[in-house]
C-alpha cells in the first residue's frame, strides 16, 4: 500500500538508528527539562529530583515512542494554520448553537487516507475534531470516518488541505494516485 | 499596564462566551455526534482565550508556560475523548440525526 520510500521515512535505515535515537533522546530531554523548569518555577533545589526524572522520562519516551521523522518547517507552517482554523471552528459551532433555526445537516463522510498508518493518521484524526464542522468518529484502515456537522460546507477540500499540512509536519509526501497499486 | 488589563478582561469574557456556546450546543444539538462538535470546538477556543487572557496577567514565564501546558493537555484530551465517544456510539449503532 505504501511505497518503500515512505516506509524508509517512517523507520529509518538500521545503520543510522543509533545516531537518530541519540538525537531524538537529546531533543526530548531538552523538552522535558523545559517542562520540569515550568512546573517547579525554576527552583534550584528541585533539580536534585528533576535531573533523574528527566533522564528517566527520556528513556521511557524513546522506548514507548521510537524516533519518527518530522520537519521543523512543517511545524512552523502547521501551528498558525491550526490556531486560525480551530478558532474559526469555535466561532462556527457557536454560531450554529445560538442560531434559533439550528442550521445543521449532519452526515457521515468516508475520507480515503493518503497518510501512512501510525502516528500521522492518529495525529490527523485528533486534529480533525478541532477543525470546523468535522469530528473523527473512527479510524479505519482505508478510511477516516468523519462526522460532518453541515454537509453543504466545503469539508472535503478542508480535510485534504489538513492532510497535506500533517504530511508536511511529519516530512512525508502524500500518495497522489493509488489506482496503479 | 492598563491596556494589558483591558485586553486580558476582553479575552476572558470572550472565552466565557465560547464556554456558554459549548453548553448551549450540548443542550440544543440533537444527537451524541453533534453534541461532541459543540463541546470539543467551542470549549477548545473558550479555554484558549481564557489561557491567553491569563497569560497577559502572568507574573513570570513559568506561570505562562504552565497555562500553555494546561491548554495543550486539554486539547489532546478533548480531541482523543471526543473520538473515543464517537467511536463507541458508532459501535453501538447509534444512528445520525438527519
Amino acid at each position: 500500500m505504501y511505497t518503500n520510500d515512505q516506509k524508509q521515512h517512517l523507520q529509518f535505515a538500521p545503520g543510522h538508528s543509533v545516531i537518530i535515537t541519540l538525537r531524538t533522546g537529546l531533543i526530548r530531554a531538552v523538552l522535558f527539562t523545559l517542562i520540569w523548569w515550568i512546573l517547579t518555577d525554576g527552583a534550584m533545589n528541585s533539580w536534585l529530583v528533576g535531573v533523574p526524572v528527566v533522564l528517566f522520562a527520556t528513556l521511557v519516551s524513546v522506548q514507548l515512542l521510537p524516533p519518527f521523522s518530522w520537519s521543523l518547517i512543517g511545524i512552523i507552517r502547521f501551528v498558525p494554520f491550526f490556531l486560525w482554523r480551530s478558532l474559526y471552528a469555535g466561532v462556527d459551532v457557536a454560531r450554529r448553537a445560538f442560531d434559533p433555526s439550528l442550521p445543521i445537516s449532519p452526515q457521515m463522510y468516508h475520507y480515503r487516507w493518503r497518510l501512512p498508518p501510525g502516528l500521522p493518521q492518529v495525529f490527523m484524526a485528533n486534529t480533525v475534531s478541532l477543525l470546523p464542522g468535522t469530528l473523527s468518529a473512527e479510524l479505519g484502515d482505508e478510511f477516516l470516518y468523519v462526522h460532518v456537522l453541515d454537509k453543504t460546507g466545503a469539508f472535503a477540500s478542508e480535510l485534504m488541505i489538513l492532510e497535506e499540512y500533517v504530511a508536511d509536519l511529519f516530512g512525508l509526501k502524500l500518495i497522489t494516485d493509488r489506482s496503479e497499486e | 499596564m492598563l491596556v494589558t488589563e483591558i485586553l486580558s478582561s476582553l479575552l476572558l469574557i470572550a472565552g466565557a462566551i465560547f464556554f456558554l456556546a459549548g453548553t448551549v450546543g450540548l443542550l440544543r444539538f440533537p444527537d451524541v455526534y453533534t453534541r461532541l462538535h459543540a463541546l470539543t470546538k467551542a470549549d477548545n477556543v473558550g479555554l484558549g482565550l481564557v489561557v491567553a487572557g491569563l497569560v497577559l496577567q502572568a507574573e513570570s514565564w513559568t506561570v505562562a508556560g504552565k497555562l500553555l501546558l494546561i491548554w495543550l493537555l486539554v486539547l489532546l484530551a478533548s480531541a482523543s475523548i471526543a473520538h473515543l465517544v464517537a467511536k463507541a456510539a458508532r459501535k453501538k449503532g447509534i444512528e445520525l440525526w438527519k
